[in-house]
């Protein structure tokens, strides 16, 4: 039974955005639903867009009906409709402050939520410094306050650092929660538990009994309207540096003596400062041209509006990683992710190693492929095994099966969406699922060292088609080592 | 056949895949409600069908005798519409079959999509995300080969087998060398080839006279016998004149003029013929020397 939170304020900035309305508020709905949130609770939503309390709740009605995961339900929505309000803020300067202190301290005493704050950043990552140190100057002496911000956690290590050192001015670490929302799906948690719940996996978990790991976090749509971010981001940043590194983290990690943040984020940090910065050899960027997706033609990356023509974005990135540490020594973990991919895709793919001496006919066993645990962390969530098994018959023939433990089979309930997850984890106080200042400092690590070495060179773009799995050199990334990718 | 102990269905209009995927989910969801747990998914393949409209009837015909045999995700693609229509419809099915001796149930799923004229031509990005991962992928072409054509070459890029029935082919004799180009791009089944089997193992019963053929005659289709005709040519590497009379089943066999004692046979059903052609893996390098030579005076 899930504990529920303190009497608190869920202040989100950036209130009239896309994130507010696909993903928080219909998540706070979903809470509220499900009789997760205090009683004294109160949503603050603050943005430049010049909306009235009324405007701001029926904008969100109409955002929980389209993205909610559940049916709408008057009695639900009446109660948090009394806990709503909205606040139009130009800027983050003093005048601006002064009226959000007023609306805060009004909350407190009409809805009794006890000084407790939870600011939610979710801005553009150029209003994310002054909002942080105007936020800071303002912090509550009566009652806790966290800060949950939105990635792209700065541009580079140097940006990030600047951004922590200006947080840390202001909040300790511990109420800071940077946000990755892959931590916060079911399957991905579920990594630990298959890990460390079950006998089997962890003493075949490591270099002698894997052939390799392959990660694939594909996309089937395009910029969808982001190209301003994207153009700045690209792949690289967009996934690599944060939800990739991440999967990577908790597939190598060593099991934590404890399941609190800092026994968990501790093992996790060890795997990233033992990755191995790749050689320029080890990575492949991509760019996609037309192509075909779910049988309609679509235009090439270059073509989106809002794109540059001759833009220089990657939008596909292949890499080979090492794990220097006793575990994972000589294992490659390959991870790629792209746009306009074939599929919406996010697996995590132990491959083992083949069977040393299987004592059958070559002709019985031609079709075997090796042990493959693959975990599906979307969409399909749940995991799955290929064995061999024999075709019922009288000779012998072998042949790969699949068990498959699928979430939506096996518990009759609906998965909560991650944000749900992450703002009531928040509003607790438990930072388990939330990434650390270092962390975030040695992902950046990594991914600065790539983009140092693709500014010595200027691909020819775009490489792949879209609706393809990316550039033929990312095939030949581990052709060279005698594997390939699982294309599906 | 067996009937299925309770099915699940959802249809849609002018859908996205990612609709799909969740209609399959919540499919799946209420298939457990129906079950004393969860429904076993022991997939051991994805099957794609390739079914023009007017072989629609008979290819669901035989998945349904097929389902509990070879529990797998069945991905039917019926082409049509006009040529600006980029409309996708879907049928998506979850099949509970009882097990002997199991309370819980096995469970297959069939999803139908129709393709609009310009999906039509492109259909591997469609399916692409309805594979089932890690599994091998047999693709059923009912009808001709359209080859050279776009769907043709991006099916054949994603299975790891061709599944065909060259009887249901306008020219057999024709095809037979197009046919024989795709063999190093992927591994090729003729369901017509596994029915001319009783044939073969008559004719190899005539040996050592029959590695003195000069002429076979076949009373039957043309497709079986152009291949047992290339079949001889192949093994005995020599010239083999072919004299067919159509039939709609192989009547009878002569070589040199001599009559080749009818093989006991049973009649077979389509998902029996298709089941087996499943349960073969890797190239059949004898049908492929087969296929070459049908052609070949």
């Amino acid at each position: 039974m899930a504990q529920t939170p303190e009497p608190c304020v869920l202040v989100v900035f950036g209130a009239s955005g896309d994130l507010t309305k696909r993903k928080i508020y219909p998540a706070i709905y979903a809470l509220a639903l499900r009789r997760l949130l205090p009683e004294n609770f109160a949503i603050l939503g603050a943005a430049r867009s010049d909306w009235t309390d009324e405007e701001f709740r029926h904008n969100m009605e109409a955002a929980v009906r389209e993205f909610g995961r559940d049916e709408f339900r008057g009695d639900v929505w009446e109660r948090l409709v009394e806990a709503t309000s909205y606040i139009p803020l130009e800027s983050a300067d003093e005048e601006a402050l002064d009226k959000l202190a007023s609306a805060l301290t009004e909350l407190d005493g009409a809805r009794g939520t006890m000084g407790n704050r939870v600011y939610y950043l979710a801005v553009p990552p150029v209003a994310m410094p002054q909002l942080a140190q105007a936020l800071g100057k303002m912090h509550e002496t009566e009652g806790w306050t966290r800060l949950i911000i939105e990635k792209p956690f700065g541009y580079d290590q140097a940006s990030a650092r600047e951004l922590n050192e200006l947080i840390w001015r202001h909040f300790k670490e511990e109420e800071v929660f940077r946000i990755d929302h892959y931590l916060g799906k079911e399957t991905v948690q579920n990594m630990a538990a298959l890990r460390f719940a079950n006998g089997i996996f962890e003493p075949i978990w490591n270099r002698q009994f894997i052939d390799h790991v392959q990660i694939t976090v594909g996309e089937s749509i395009g910029l969808e309207g982001r190209a301003e971010y994207y153009e700045k981001a690209g792949a690289i940043r967009d996934i690599v540096q944060n939800h990739m590194l991440q999967l990577v983290a908790l597939t190598a990690m060593e099991p934590p003596s404890d399941f609190t943040a800092d026994s968990v984020r501790n093992e996790k940090v060890k795997v990233l400062r033992s990755i191995h910065t790749p050689g320029p050899k080890h990575v492949v960027r991509g760019q996609y041209g037309r192509g075909y997706v779910e049988g309609i033609e679509v235009p090439a990356y270059g073509e989106e509006p809002g794109v540059d023509s001759n833009s220089m974005t990657e939008t596909y990135v292949a890499a080979k990683l090492f794990v220097d540490n006793w575990r994972w020594a000589d294992t490659p973990f390959y991870v790629r992710t792209g746009k306009r991919l074939p599929r919406r895709e996010t697996t995590i793919a132990i491959q083992f190693k083949r069977a040393p001496h299987p004592p059958f006919a070559e002709a019985a066993a031609e079709e075997l492929r090796p042990n493959l645990l693959t975990i599906h962390v979307q969409p399909d969530e749940g995991v799955s095994l290929a064995i061999a098994a024999k075709v019922p018959g009288l000779g012998v023939r072998l042949r790969t099966v699949h068990m498959d433990f699928v979430y939506g089979g096996a518990f009759h309930v609906e998965m909560p969406e991650a944000y749900e997850r992450l703002l009531l984890d928040a509003m607790r106080g438990d930072a388990t699922l939330f990434t650390r200042a270092d962390e975030v400092d040695e992902q950046w690590a990594i991914v600065d060292a790539i983009i140092a070495a693709w500014k010595r060179d200027r691909p020819a773009f775009p490489n792949y088609a879209a609706g393809t799995w990316g550039p033929p050199s990312a095939d030949e990334l581990l052709h060279r080592d005698g594997r390939s990718w699982r294309h599906h | 056949m067996t009937t299925a102990a309770h099915l699940e269905e959802w249809t849609g209009e002018n859908v996205s895949v990612a609709l799909i995927e969740d209609a399959l989910a919540d499919l799946r969801r209420e298939s457990c409600e129906d079950t004393e747990g969860p429904d076993l998914r022991t997939s051991v393949m994805t099957h794609i069908a390739w079914v023009p409209p007017e072989w629609h009837k008979a290819a669901w015909a035989t998945l349904e005798g097929m389902a509990e045999r070879h529990p797998s995700r069945a991905i039917v693609l019926v082409p049509g519409g006009a040529d600006d229509d980029e409309d996708l419809d879907a049928l998506v099915q979850v099949a509970a079959f009882s097990l002997p001796g199991e309370r819980r149930h096995v469970a297959a799923e069939v999803i139908e999509l129709r393709l609009g004229g310009r999906r039509a031509r492109s259909p591997g990005s469609i399916v692409m995300p309805l594979l089932i991962s890690g599994l091998p992928v047999f693709c059923r072409w009912r009808g001709s080969l359209p080859f050279g054509e776009q769907e043709l070459e991006e099916l054949t890029g994603i299975a790891d087998r061709l599944v065909i029935d060259s009887r249901e082919w306008d020219d057999p004799a024709a095809d037979y060398a197009r046919l024989a180009e795709l063999f190093d791009r992927v591994a090729v089944s003729d369901i017509t080839w596994r029915r001319t089997l009783p044939w073969r193992v008559a004719l190899a019963h005539d040996w050592p006279e029959v590695g003195r053929c000069t002429e076979l005659a076949v009373k039957g289709p043309s497709a079986d016998a152009h291949l047992l005709a290339g079949w001889l040519r192949s093994r005995l590497d020599r010239r083999v004149r072919l004299a067919g009379e159509a039939a709609d089943e192989v009547e009878s066999v002569a070589v040199d003029g001599r009559e080749v004692p009818r093989p006991p046979t049973e009649p077979v059903s389509s998902s029996d013929l298709l089941s087996a052609e499943l349960e073969t893996f890797g190239r059949d390098r004898v049908y492929e020397a087969a296929v070459t030579a049908a052609r070949r005076e």
